[in-house]
């Protein structure tokens, strides 16, 4: 017994050991339940599909309003919602989709996925989203054509949204309006501007990308050449050397809400952020009522947020009832209401009250589409910027 | 059958649960990793990625500045402990009701709570920082530098520790300390002759615990932690997850597990020669 008793203590360290190996564990299969292939007419037990989304904390409360509201009007449909929260792993969602089509396992379980420009297009080159039409989604024709035919009717623009400038107006009077003068303003007020890591949310990100790309031609935003990266140096230099001028010397907190709580305890005045969660927050007074928004030229980037129906999907009529719903005017009104996004459908379909909301606004924003370069932006920042 | 045979036979059956559980979630993944790490992303196999881990300046000051973070954890956290539960052992009043009863609330706290709220506190126009305002104390920078993942370190590992310690002292025999004190031993020396030695063992399995908590910490370091260099933890996240680089990413979580494993070979040969003795 003597020697089992060290194989016990030999084990219970190696269990020990094994919470380091945690960081690294791939990711389990979501539920494996099988439901009923989708026939609503013929079946009366409701159809669940899947939908898997990703963003801050505002996009899992909207869904969190939008679905049950779905549901209380369509009783022959359940959605069951999967929030992965932004910068822990939301890739891997599309990797999953896309490893289940090669495996032929089907849709893997995602039917329904929300996601930016970037992963709409990687899935349209291989074939991963199903076309839509207005047949099976009526209420199609009140989105703008042009965009539709930017993603060759492969995905839904269901809401935009855009970084903006973020400034407290009890300190700052006159906000830059141009990159340059922003650049200046952060050398001029040292440690009173700041950007969040941007492998860890958009509105870092955004500043990043935008002054990287300031002296690029317009086509590289557009371009996903590794060539580009050539480009980039001028522009690391720029933020290389902006470093001992923003918050605390050269700190990025964690997190699109990271730079928003410091702009909220008054510790900086003008930080990059989305306008969406900049309106909720000041709606929730979570934010001082002299912050204010401003967006410069060249933009941020900004643009719209897809929906994209897995092409294995076998619940797409189901799918398709919840996208016309998404895009009525009632749950696009809630859409503006909860989120402060704007409207996914062409504005004179709404109120009078929203299209006054929105005049100005939602102008002035640029979609980047880098692709994969986005990942190598991230690691060379961590390593030219981060840790210089 | 023997009766020996028979009980090897029982102890085994018993064992299996917990060897097969240890197998499919630690072993395997554990050898997955390897080799894993091995592959050079171009197909073939090699040691690239280890070199990667000593050669590029990021991952370089990662690991050293984990080790240095860890190292200064476990040192204040077994000194605070240690001085709890002695405090505790020997002295009674208020006092230590007080602390006894009250020094385990951090464990009930959940971590992504305990991190933010010493965000509040400690931030740069935090409470504490309110509170010196007027006497004219400005505090360093404590939240996004090493400080503040030692601190968050000290919150979360001091409770338990002191749990661990306070059982070991608990069971060392009053009549030993109290003769050694009748013949007249001073009180250092009651410390390193009797106390000390009495309780190496479970002070040797709360380094263990604190070690291989703060190593592979996460949510504190980052969320509390400068941008470079990064805990180990962070630092494998966003490698794997942000850059997508398995490889280099498994290549970190065996380097974390060896240092662990380092450490785990003195406690298992200490725990060795301790059935040697009692052979």
């Amino acid at each position: 017994m003597i020697r089992l008793n060290k194989m016990v203590k030999m084990l219970t360290v190696l269990a020990l050991t094994a919470t380091v190996m945690a960081g690294c564990g791939s990711k389990d299969n979501a539920g494996t339940e099988v439901n009923p292939a989708a026939s609503p007419a013929a079946s009366t037990k409701p159809v669940e599909f899947q939908f898997y989304f990703t963003g801050s904390q505002n996009v899992k409360d909207l869904w969190d309003t939008l679905v049950p509201m779905f549901e209380k009007q369509n009783s022959n449909v359940k959605v069951k919602t999967v929030y992965i929260p932004s910068g822990t792993g939301a890739d891997s969602t599309y990797d999953r989709i896309l490893a289940a089509k090669k495996a032929g396992k089907g849709s893997g379980d995602i039917d329904l996925y929300e996601d930016g420009i970037n992963v709409v297009n990687q899935g349209t080159k291989e074939d991963v989203w199903s076309p839509l039409d207005a047949q099976g989604i009526p209420n199609l024709n009140n989105i703008d054509s042009n965009t539709m035919n930017d993603v060759a009717n492969m995905a839904v623009p269901y809401r935009s949204s855009a970084v903006v400038l973020a400034y407290d107006s009890s300190k700052v009077a006159a906000p830059p309006t141009t990159l340059d003068a922003l650049l200046d303003w952060i050398k001029q007020h040292p440690g009173k501007f700041a950007y969040n890591d941007p492998s860890t949310g958009g509105s870092g990100s955004s500043f990043v990308t935008t002054v990287l790309y300031k002296d690029l031609p317009d086509a590289d935003i557009h371009n996903s050449d590794p060539a580009v990266m050539e480009k980039w140096s001028s522009g690391f230099n720029t933020l290389k050397d902006l470093g001992k001028y923003v918050y605390g010397n050269g700190i990025y907190p964690k997190k699109n809400q990271g730079t928003l709580d410091l702009l909220a305890n008054g510790e900086v005045e003008i930080i990059p952020a989305w306008s969406d969660m900049v309106l909720q927050q000041l709606g929730q007074n979570l934010l001082p009522d002299t912050v204010k928004l401003q967006q410069i030229t060249p933009g941020f980037n900004g643009g719209p947020t897809y929906l994209m129906v897995n092409k294995l999907s076998e619940k797409k009529d189901a799918v398709n009832q919840f996208l016309n719903f998404v895009l009525s005017p009632e749950a696009q009104a809630v859409i503006v209401d909860k989120m402060n996004g704007f409207p996914g459908i062409k504005l004179s379909n709404m109120s009078q009250d929203m299209q006054d909301k929105f005049k100005g606004v939602a102008e002035g924003f640029r979609t980047f589409n880098i692709g994969d370069l986005s990942n190598e932006i991230n690691k060379r920042w961590q390593s030219d910027v981060a840790a210089q | 059958m023997r009766k020996e045979v028979k009980q090897a036979i029982v102890g085994l059956i018993m064992v299996s649960p917990a060897f097969l559980l240890l197998l499919f979630t630690v072993v395997i993944p554990i050898i997955q990793s390897f080799v894993t790490s091995l592959g050079n992303g171009s197909g073939g196999y090699d040691l690239s990625r280890y070199q990667n881990l000593f050669t590029d300046k990021g991952l370089r000051s990662n690991i050293l500045f984990t080790i240095k973070v860890t190292l200064l954890s476990c040192v204040l956290v077994l000194l605070v402990s240690y001085s709890l539960a002695l405090y505790m052992r020997f002295s009674s009043g208020k006092l230590v009701e007080l602390i006894r009863k009250s020094y385990m609330i951090p464990l009930f706290i959940p971590g992504v709570i305990a991190t933010y709220g010493l965000m509040n506190l400690l931030g740069n126009n935090g409470w504490l920082a309110r509170l010196l305002l007027p006497v004219g104390i400005t505090l360093p920078r404590i939240i996004f530098d090493e400080k503040g993942i030692i601190i968050a370190n000290l919150w979360f590992n001091i409770p338990f520790a002191t749990m661990l310690l306070s059982s070991a002292l608990a069971s060392i025999p009053a009549s030993v300390i109290e003769s050694a004190r009748d013949i007249g031993a001073s009180k250092l020396r009651i410390f390193f002759r009797f106390i000390f030695p009495l309780s190496y063992k479970t002070f040797l399995v709360a380094v263990t615990f604190v070690f291989m908590g703060v190593i592979g910490s996460f949510t504190a370091p980052f969320l509390l932690g400068a941008n470079s260099p990064q805990m180990l933890g962070v630092s494998m996240q966003q490698v794997f997850s942000v850059f997508q680089e398995r490889e280099q990413a498994a290549a970190m979580a065996v380097f974390s597990f060896l240092l662990c494993s380092f450490l785990g070979f003195f406690y298992i040969r200490s725990m060795a020669k301790e059935d040697q003795l009692n052979d």
